[in-house]
């Protein structure tokens, strides 16, 4: 079904492949799921196999590329550069693509207009659009959506929409970038059992971070799973008998930092054996094989040092008191108490929907609500930081607060942020041409470079392959230990549980639990919240020594034999 | 959007044979195709979009403008003209095919008057049509291919001009007094909010990244380059 | 915000018509009223408009939106015109000079751009967008690749003011200083407002090519397409056309009759 010889991508006016020679055969009814690094070319893996690179992003290209019977790429001569022969739209006829952010893919006012779309430019007669349309959506467990208005519908249910989309269209190929990225863990379960069942009989290309909840028992979903009980090993997929990597593709392909394959072969064997590479590499890995790359059996191996952080009852630099958030006539939060202490991080959890976003807003006085709000202003990191910015050069924008502020040592400070987060080398640089990335160390330079005692932050680490997100944990603990109070909206418990001294739980905009980390999330009130514990969280609950420190321990020994072993 | 934007010889038919597999047809790039891209119109039909909103947003200004103006208010329409024209220059600058500043101001009308409701109601259409055509003309004379800064004071010019035309007839501007200062108003507006504002708005966009795959992204990228390597 | 956003639309009975067929007659019905520059013809014809919108379900409310938007340039137009035309001298205000031919004329546009506008708001409350584009589609050769832009362009239009709001409160997060004294209200500045629309265009124009590269993985113009929810042309549609025109051309019958009825040729002479 995909068939790539010599695959390079080169993009115009650079001097280094993207992808340097890949070669990739996948057959119909297999599912390959494609690891490796930021920006070792995954993304333009899947844009190349669906003409979109070089078609729709210019770039220069060699290989011979077949996909579903279509000639995608051939070269004009043996060795020289291939162009594409066969247009986008047409091979959409046979290639279905999802990409991570279901606003950018969703183009129409309604959900069962937006189905069809996709039946109506293929051509299928207008007679059959409709049933096709209600068993697309009835396949990925969106049925109940489909008289609803796109604008109003949840990153989750946008994304099911999505996919019903594609699968209308019945692909014999489907090409998946990273399509739970942006969902909660309830949502992003839910996707994944669609995804999975949507599998079967194609020839399937995944790119995915979250590979523990692809796993996943659905929970929190609106339709209950239909999983097949062998379905691991109906994928042709090797797993050595062992459960460990249910519900994962059966085969794994790596692609390295040079734009090769490193590796391609049955998914349990090479997570297996090349477990501290793919750390190394920066790749989030299921549990199991997180264990394997600190070369540890259980986590009772690893000595825990608990972490020394402010006490509990350190200065409050940013308080409220029964806070109140209307937006509209629907209430967002209904009564939210909180201290924001010199030295602690704060975890604001919950799904989205839960009001976590609303009442972060209204700590930064950016909603009006009722209660109290008592404290200086809070600097703010929000999810989407390209739309904070207001400056037309990297090093602008972080001077940007200190010199509004009109503090004496601007220049200064702004230098020791830039080098302090890696962007000095981009100090000439266009802001918006950052990568997401830069583009979050960007707007956490902006914030740390002024005054401000407290720091919010929404979503910091959304979307993150496991390098990015280590480095923001770290900046955001850091931001903590230097003594400014620091508040974390967030679904990502592995996070909280890493960095956060204290937690608040949101259900539908009420508060379920506040306390101490740990005992809240002994307490089981994430699980309540439509939060399930990851696997790593889990794991060092049991161990019983503090979380943080077990899971401190735990990264620490992944990254000195993440080093130890890169390949050379 | 009908004309410029027609779908040119839809290449199904060709490609049906290759997925046959037959492995000695011809190579052919299929990117070679004239008309606009699907890209570009969505790319026109957003900047359509966004500037009907502004041109909307700009309606209000122009209301508030008015009642600042007293009696004379009914000037204040000259003053602000140019940045009701705007998106075409900007659109031809990006896009750099003929045909699209016409279209640009069009779509541009329609959701002004369609989807927000405009105080001058359907004549939107033939006004964004007349302006789209005024702001076109100087780069159609210079077949589109100059886009120094002479050119798009020249397209703010003859906006400025076609507008003044349209207003004649709408509203018998030759009959009144104040005929040479509403002519004098809506040139020097055309060349400031309408012609130099298109080449510094684009100039900015370019550097942001967003127009990288747009003609006028890969002229910077290409010169660029030139100038980084020395031929 | 008058409509952006909101296009479900209302159960009028113009919402039920062909959408080209009613934007054709709008426009054709707004050409005719250029010729006349007395304000009796397009007062009647406001009278009959309000009339009929009412008829066809439209709420008070919109009708008055219409007004109250377009009331301020009824009013200025009336005001330049009063004093800027030449004539025979009615009176004299501030040291201006008020004409007959400036009361009559200056009369004449503002009601025609009340009914104008009324029209407008009118049409904008009870079309969608989807049957717009697809009876474009249908009636006028609009091809599937420029429908399917178009509609890109709606949805872009429809998340446009949430968005708008969320790029000022990202920014006005960065402000340093004291906390807001009053919460939720943004900081408008003009720079600031400036830089928020650059950023508000940055983010919408790298949607914008993110939605091409999806519509184009759809199979937008990869060949002949159907359609989905055809809209169908009936004969209240030729109706409708025939009415708008018909009154429009009965009123200006009569008040040529009359001796009402002005245009640029016959005024002031």
């Amino acid at each position: 079904m995909i068939e790539a010889t010599g695959l390079r991508v080169r993009w115009p006016h650079t001097a280094d492949d993207v992808l340097a020679g890949v070669d990739l055969r996948v057959d119909a009814g297999e599912r390959v799921l494609l690891l490796g690094t930021s920006g070792s070319g995954k993304s333009t893996l899947l844009r190349a196999l669906a003409g979109v690179v070089p078609q729709q992003v210019d770039a220069s290209t060699w290989g011979d590329v077949r996909v579903a019977g279509h000639r995608v790429l051939s070269p004009t001569a043996p060795g020289a550069p291939a162009v594409p022969t066969t247009t986008t739209a047409v091979l959409a006829r046979d290639v279905g693509t999802l990409t991570q952010d279901p606003w950018a893919q969703l183009c129409l006012p309604t959900v069962e207009d937006e189905v069809a779309s996709g039946l109506e430019h293929r051509g299928v007669p207008r007679a059959q659009i409709g049933r096709r349309v209600r068993e697309a959506l009835l396949a990925v467990g969106a049925a109940h959506l489909r008289g609803r208005r796109t604008a109003e519908l949840s990153g989750g249910e946008g994304q099911r929409v999505a996919l019903a989309t594609v699968l209308a269209a019945r692909p014999r190929v489907l090409l998946l970038d990273e399509p739970t990225a942006l969902l909660d863990p309830a949502a992003a379960t839910a996707v994944a059992h669609a995804l999975r069942r949507a599998a079967t009989g194609r020839a399937t290309l995944l790119v995915e971070h979250r590979l523990d909840e692809q796993g996943a028992d659905e929970q929190g979903a609106d339709e209950p799973a239909r999983r097949g009980t062998d379905e691991a090993r109906s994928d042709g997929g090797a797993t050595d008998g062992q459960d460990a990597a249910a519900g994962l593709p059966g085969r794994v392909v790596v692609l390295g930092p040079a734009g090769r394959v490193l590796a391609d072969g049955p998914t349990a064997d090479v997570l297996r054996d090349l477990a501290h590479d793919l750390a190394a590499l920066g790749t989030w890995l299921p549990w199991w094989a997180e264990l394997a790359a600190a070369r540890v059996r259980d986590l009772a191996d690893l000595p825990a040092v608990a972490p020394a952080r402010a006490p509990d009852d350190a200065p409050v630099l940013l308080q409220s008191r029964d806070l109140v958030v209307r937006r509209g006539d629907r209430t967002a939060v209904a009564g939210a108490s909180l201290d924001v202490r010199a030295g602690r991080v704060t975890a604001v959890v919950g799904l989205n929907g839960s009001g976590k976003s609303s009442l972060l807003l209204a700590l930064a006085g950016l909603l009006p609500a009722e209660g109290v709000v008592r404290g200086a202003r809070p600097a703010l990191v929000l999810q989407r930081p390209e739309q904070q910015l207001l400056a037309r050069t990297v090093r602008d924008e972080v001077a940007w607060g200190p010199r509004r502020a009109r503090l004496p040592d601007a220049d200064a400070r702004t230098d020791a942020a830039l080098a302090a987060h890696g962007l000095t080398g981009l100090a000439g640089a266009d802001p918006f041409r950052l990568s997401g990335g830069q583009q979050r160390r960007l707007a956490v330079a902006a914030v740390t470079v002024g005054d401000h005692e407290v720091v919010l932050a929404d979503e910091p680490t959304f979307g993150q392959d496991r390098a990015t997100w280590r480095t923001c944990a770290r900046a955001l603990r850091g931001l903590a230990d230097a003594g400014r109070g620091v508040v974390l909206v967030t679904h990502d418990v592995r996070l909280v549980a890493e960095v956060a001294d204290d937690v608040l739980v949101l259900r539908d905009g009420r508060v379920l639990a506040h306390g101490p980390v740990d005992a809240v999330l002994r307490a089981g009130a994430l699980p309540r919240a439509g939060l399930p514990l990851p696997p790593a969280v889990r794991a060092a609950l049991a161990d019983g020594r503090p979380v943080a420190a077990v899971l401190g321990a735990l990264a620490a020994r992944v990254g000195e034999h993440a080093v130890a072993g890169v390949p050379a | 959007m009908t004309a410029a934007g027609r779908d040119v010889a839809p290449d199904a038919g060709a490609d049906r044979v290759d997925a046959d597999g037959r492995a000695d047809a011809p190579v052919v790039d299929v990117r070679a195709r004239r008309g606009l891209t699907l890209s570009e119109l969505v790319l026109l039909a957003v900047l359509a979009v966004l500037f009907g909103f502004l041109y909307w947003a700009l309606v209000q200004a122009w209301a508030a403008l008015q009642i600042a103006m007293g009696p004379f208010g009914d000037l204040a329409q000259h003053v602000l003209i140019g940045g009701w024209m705007v998106v075409a220059p900007l659109a031809i600058y990006i896009v750099r095919k003929p045909g699209v500043g016409v279209v640009v101001e069009l779509v541009a009308a329609l959701v002004e008057f369609a989807f927000l409701a405009s105080p001058v109601g359907p004549m939107l259409l033939l006004v964004g049509l007349v302006q789209g055509v005024g702001a076109e003309l100087a780069f159609t004379l210079t077949r589109y291919r100059r886009y120094g800064w002479w050119v798009f004071v020249a397209s703010g010019v003859t906006a400025a001009l076609a507008s003044t035309l349209l207003g004649t007839v709408r509203y018998g501007w030759h009959l009144q007094d104040l005929f040479a200062l509403r002519v004098g108003l809506q040139v020097v507006s055309g060349i400031v909010l309408c012609g130099l504002l298109a080449r510094v708005l684009g100039d900015a966009l370019a550097r942001t990244g967003v127009l990288d795959e747009t003609a006028l992204g890969r002229e910077r990228r290409a010169r660029r380059a030139a100038a980084e390597v020395p031929a | 915000m008058t409509t952006a956003g909101r296009t479900a639309p209302g159960p009028t009975a113009l919402a039920r018509r062909d959408p080209t067929v009613v934007l054709g007659t709008l426009l054709v019905v707004s050409l005719l009223l250029l010729v006349p520059v007395d304000p009796w013809t397009p007062g009647a014809l406001l009278v009959a408009a309000v009339a009929a919108a009412r008829a066809g379900g439209v709420p008070w409310r919109t009708l008055l939106r219409g007004a109250a938007t377009f009331g301020p340039f009824a009013v200025s137009v009336l005001a330049v015109n009063l004093v800027t035309r030449p004539g025979v001298p009615v009176a004299h205000v501030a040291g201006l000079t008020v004409t007959d031919v400036g009361a009559l004329v200056g009369a004449g546009l503002a009601v025609r751009t009340l009914l104008v506008g009324t029209l407008a708001v009118v049409v904008a409350s009870s079309l969608d967008p989807v049957r717009l584009v697809t009876s474009l589609h249908q009636r006028v050769g609009l091809t599937s690749r420029a429908a399917a832009a178009l509609l890109a362009g709606h949805r872009v239009l429809e998340q446009l003011p949430a968005r708008w709001v969320a790029v000022r409160q990202a920014q006005a997060a960065r402000l340093p200083g004291p906390r807001p004294r009053r919460p939720g209200r943004l900081p408008a500045s003009p720079r600031l407002l400036g830089r928020a629309a650059f950023t508000l265009l940055v983010v919408t124009l790298r949607q914008a090519q993110q939605m091409a590269v999806a519509l184009e993985t759809r199979g937008v113009g990869s060949g002949p397409r159907t359609v989905h929810r055809p809209v169908p042309l009936g004969p209240g549609d030729g109706v409708l056309a025939a009415t708008a025109l018909g009154v429009v051309l009965l009123v200006g019958l009569v008040t040529w009759r009359l001796g009402l009825l002005e245009t640029w040729g016959t005024v002031g002479r």
